[in-house]
């Protein structure tokens, strides 16, 4: 059989896939493809506070420079003003014209009202107590100026120009001297705490975009590894897929072969005259006809699923008595059963109710549980089949529960997980050569989930296994749940 | 024809009156506007904050103006400010204190000069606001200024307790037009 018939067109085998191993890689890739959404997002929050960061220290340093500069401003027109006064003082001296003398006074008087101002609105703006006291020093000598230059005006406008020279010479040139050095300290301070606020932000600034371009990096260096990871699993998932096909392919073949070696030595014998009497053709035909039915059943399982994976087949759901899945399931057992030697166990519960289902697909549901009841069973020939009305244990209230039971060999509870994927066949039953394609639980799974059901297991190794199906209970009126239900929703298994 | 002229002559009454009443509220107008003026006329002397004297006779005040005497009691050198000649302000000053006319006053400061006597002439100031600044800026200065032009800055002295205003004050500028004054300004 090759690929295609066992995928028809537009079904996407990894889908499939994801019911069992494959679910582990896809919950992976799920859970990276999350996880790396949650760190890029982080990080796309990290870095929009980081540039905001940065954006703040950049105008703090703008302010910070821009309060400086215009510190430096107010500090540079008041030493502007102060020449200007000296240089008005100085002008009066130059004119014995008393109303010259009397206009630049009155400048000078201007100017030095300037100064006065500046220096006060220096002192209000200081920002530290040392620019306060530098700020406070030139302020007093100021005023000692002003007093000298007032008695260098008084000097010069009573005509005693000597005598204000003599004044401002021994008292005017050292006081400015000194303002002068006032004013050249409270640049310089001013000069330095620019540059330190400059500084400062260039520091943050330094920081901010090392932690920006480390954090980057890291952002980087994870989607590279995420993405490698997810590559990985990808690679990881389709070897998987891989083998599992290839098992898949080497278990159907082999199960093809047998049956059809079995018919060809069948036919050469009768052709080649070796079966004799009408006994002999008879058994013949009756070993042809049991392989025939093996290789239809095979092919049968493998169509169903097929069918089912694709997403596309419809039952039609009514409700159904359990009595009539019981004996359905009964009947197209019953030969196999007698030939084999197994007893059939059954146990209804009287007045059972009705549930919801498609009558064939139970059916079948059922006949692979049976069928692997037969097939595990080891030496026991028991089989039991049980039904009866239980509690949910929900809100939902009560559920129609069959039974499939047997006494073989058990299953490993490490196996139990992996029991109803897809194409999965325990290593145990391999080495024992029980032959089967591993879709038998995974269909009947995919059908009790399909009818709104459920397929659970226990079981003991060496002991034996009970398969329960659970049913949901028909509604009161009949067709009220005569509803199309499909399998392209089923309840999928996580 | 009688009626015509009796109606006419109530006319011209009528009309003679209502000028009559017309130019008599005019010249009282005129009158109070000369009241002010001439209470506005008075002089001030006026010297600068810092001087602690508050009152000066006349006979000293004539001997400041006249140099005579160059010192404050508290031994600042007094300072002279006077406006040019031909100024109306100074006219008064030297007729009302100097007790002379512009020519006497340059012959004496000349005088002065000459031998030794006086050792810094007056300075000359061109406008109200100049001597104002001038007698705030020196700390000895005294000079004169009209009332009106007095403000915060400089101090007004009484002359024999006498201010500006005050009845018997006799330091009043002469007949002159404001439209002169406030060019001067």
């Amino acid at each position: 059989m090759n690929r295609k018939s066992n995928f028809p067109r537009g079904q996407k085998t990894p889908t499939a896939l994801t019911d069992g191993n494959g679910a582990f890689w896809g919950h992976l890739h799920s859970g990276v493809t999350l996880l790396l959404f949650l760190v890029f997002s982080a990080m796309a929050i990290l870095g929009v506070f980081v540039m905001r960061d940065l954006r703040v220290s950049h105008a703090d340093a703008q302010k910070t420079h821009a309060a400086s500069v215009e510190r430096l401003r107010q500090i540079a027109e008041v030493e502007h003003e102060a020449r200007e006064t000296r240089q008005l003082t100085l002008y009066a001296l130059t004119t014995d014209d008393s109303n010259l003398q009397v206009e630049y006074a009155d400048r000078t008087r201007e100017a030095d009202h300037h100064v006065t101002e500046g220096i006060l609105e220096s002192i209000q703006r200081a920002k530290t107590p040392q620019e306060k006291e530098v700020l406070e020093r030139l302020r007093r000598d100021w005023s000692d100026y002003i007093s000298v230059r007032n008695e260098v005006l008084a000097s010069s406008l009573e005509g005693s120009t000597k005598e204000a020279l003599r004044r401002d010479l021994e008292e005017g040139v050292p006081s400015f001297d000194r303002i002068d050095q006032d004013l050249g300290e409270v640049k310089r301070l001013y000069s330095q705490d620019d540059a330190q606020g400059v500084a400062r932000a260039a520091a943050t600034s330094s920081r901010l975009r090392t932690g920006l371009a480390v954090f980057l990096g890291l952002a980087v260096t994870f989607a590279i590894a995420s993405i490698l990871a997810i590559q990985e699993g990808k690679i990881l998932n389709a070897r998987h897929l891989t083998k599992l096909q290839m098992d898949f392919v080497a278990s159907v073949s082999h199960e093809l072969r047998s049956p059809l070696a079995v018919i060809s030595s069948a036919a050469d014998n009768i052709v080649d005259g070796l079966v004799e009497g009408k006994e002999g053709l008879h058994r013949y035909g009756l070993v042809i006809r049991n392989q025939n039915r093996r290789m239809t059943e095979l092919v049968d399982q493998i169509l169903l699923f097929a069918s089912t994976a694709d997403r596309r087949n419809r039952n039609v759901l009514r409700p159904l008595e359990v009595s009539q899945i019981i004996e359905s399931v009964v009947n197209s057992t019953a030969e196999l059963a007698r030939e084999q030697g197994f007893v059939i166990e059954q146990q209804l519960e009287a007045n059972l109710p009705s549930v919801v289902g498609d009558v064939s697909a139970l059916s079948q549901c059922l006949r692979n549980l049976v069928g692997n009841a037969m097939k595990y069973s080891g030496d026991s020939r028991w089989i039991g089949l049980r039904a009866s009305l239980q509690d949910t244990g929900e809100q939902a209230g009560k559920e129609v529960r069959i039974i499939v039971s047997d006494r073989g060999i058990g299953i490993d509870s490490a196996e139990l997980p992996h029991i109803f994927d897809p194409f999965y066949r325990s290593p145990n039953v391999r080495a024992v050569q029980i032959h089967g394609t591993g879709l038998g639980l995974s269909l009947a799974r995919r059908i009790a989930e399909a009818m709104h059901g459920r397929l659970t297991v226990v079981s003991e190794l060496g002991a034996g296994s009970a398969f329960t199906l659970h049913l949901p209970v028909a509604a009161a009126e009949p067709s009220a749940v005569a509803a199309v239900a499909s399998l392209a929703n089923p309840v999928m298994p996580e | 024809m009688r009626r015509f002229a009796g109606l006419l002559f109530i006319i011209v009454t009528a009309g003679c009156l209502l000028r009559a009443a017309s130019e008599g509220s005019r010249g009282t107008v005129g009158a109070t506007s000369g009241k002010l003026a001439t209470a506005n006329q008075n002089l001030a002397i006026i010297v600068n904050l810092a001087n602690p004297i508050e009152d000066v006779s006349k006979v000293e005040l004539r001997k400041i103006f006249l140099a005579e005497r160059t010192y404050w009691p508290n031994g600042r050198r007094i300072t002279l400010v006077m406006r040019a000649p031909g100024d109306p302000e100074r006219k008064s000053v030297l007729r009302e204190i100097c007790q002379m006319n512009e020519e006497e006053f340059k012959n004496h400061f000349l005088h002065g000069l000459f031998t030794g006597e006086i050792l810094v002439s007056p300075k000359i100031l061109a406008t109200p606001a100049g001597v104002r600044k001038f007698v705030f800026n020196v700390p000895g200065a005294i000079g004169f200024l009209r009332a009106e032009d007095v403000d915060a800055t400089v101090k007004v002295i009484s002359i024999d307790e006498l201010l500006p205003g005050d009845k018997g004050y006799t330091l009043r500028l002469e007949s002159r037009s404001d439209k002169q004054h406030e060019q001067e300004k």
